[in-house]
């Protein structure tokens, strides 16, 4: 099974989870919630959409505020999380809706922001 | 005779090849995708990517790896767009101060280096990085490479179309010097295109609407006329005689 992080993973919003189904892709997100077995949690993007993020092995530590989830969205149109990363907002908090922003424009000009 | 410099993003004009290829290096810092570095094609000392030169370039991503080396730090910085790629830090070996201290692993951050390649394999020589400290940083780099690299291939586009009777003498065929600069007034290529033609007017009451669009081809008088609203508003130009004819405010 090929490692994710070595190929090209577009960055996407709930919106665009139908049209990778089967691909590696990076979402950003809020938390919303954690189910409590930890093997799952949802993400709002900057549309306030939710995406579900499904893990192999429980969370073993709290998650909370944005995340940056790479994975590969599964049939249900959920992402097989295989890492995540926090971002830190101690110093400033994240403007998630700035960056759904520009994530429309690099989906609108893939030719100036290539993925792969 | 001499020649002045064609402001808008025009090279000065060269004459032999070896002479353009030394003066083509660019002067710019390009924001970049790894994907993007990856794609630029190596001509002897140049990367191009998709025709537009590169040398300096900068990255945001995170560090997925971090080796040290006696003599430097090999990163590998991954931006989603392709896999990691290599970044190599020296190390200055007598100073034992922050040059050393390698920054870990999951950390996002902003390179800025030269683009390598060797034995077909592309790295960065990295003369700063930087942790982000804020993430909407992030999100501006982004919007900067698409920016950037949407000018720098209009400015390339545009100067191609110039009309050969404002270049200056010694341009030559479709001699273009390559060393293309992010226009820093904010201005698009239609209004450069425009404000050149009107700075290069000998005429003292200026140039008229008509002989614009006599001279740009490539643009209807409706973008023309747009074009030399907003000069005029942001005081590039003023009109003269009358309402159709305008002069730079520039001394040139």
């Amino acid at each position: 099974m090929v490692d994710v992080h070595e190929v090209p993973r577009p960055r996407i919003a709930t919106g665009h989870l139908a049209q990778h189904i089967g691909k590696p892709v990076c979402f950003v997100g809020r938390v919303e919630k954690i189910h409590p077995t930890g093997k799952l949690f949802v993400l709002s993007d900057g549309e306030g959409k939710h995406t579900t993020v499904e893990l192999s092995e429980p969370l073993d530590e709290e998650i909370s505020g944005v995340l940056e989830v790479v994975g590969r969205v599964t049939n249900q149109a959920t992402i097989m999380c295989m890492s995540y990363v926090q971002f830190r907002e101690d110093k400033s908090p994240f403007d998630l809706e700035l960056y759904n922003e520009a994530l429309k424009i690099i989906h609108e000009f893939p030719d100036y922001f290539p993925f792969g | 005779g001499g020649y002045t410099q064609s402001p808008g993003g025009f090279g000065s004009p060269t004459g032999t090849q070896a002479e353009k290829k030394q003066r083509a290096r660019s002067q710019n810092i390009v924001p970049c995708t790894v994907s993007q570095l990856l794609a630029a094609e190596q001509v002897d000392e140049t990367f191009r990517i998709r025709d537009v030169e590169i040398s300096q370039v900068t990255i945001m991503g995170i560090i997925r790896h971090a080796e040290k080396a006696p003599t430097n730090i090999l990163y590998k910085v991954d931006d989603m767009t392709a896999a990691p790629m290599d970044v190599r830090q020296w190390v200055d070996t007598d100073e034992a101060g922050s040059e050393n201290v390698v920054v870990p692993p999951g950390t996002y951050v902003k390179v800025a280096g030269h683009l390598r390649s060797f034995q077909n394999k592309k790295s960065l020589v990295a003369f700063k990085i930087m942790p982000l400290e804020n993430m909407n940083e992030f999100t501006t780099h982004i919007l900067e490479i698409v920016n950037a690299h949407m000018i720098l291939r209009r400015n390339l586009m545009s100067a191609s179309r110039v009309p050969q009777s404002f270049s200056s003498a010694g341009m030559g065929d479709g001699g273009y010097g390559g060393g293309s600069s992010l226009p820093v007034n904010g201005l698009t290529a239609h209004q450069s295109q425009v404000l050149n033609l009107i700075k290069n007017c000998p005429v003292p009451e200026g140039m008229s609407l008509q002989e614009l669009k006599l001279q740009l081809h490539n643009m209807s008088m409706s973008t023309i006329k747009q074009a030399v609203e907003f000069l005029s508003s942001e005081g590039h130009i003023y009109s003269t005689v009358d309402d159709d004819h305008y002069k730079s405010t520039d001394a040139d």
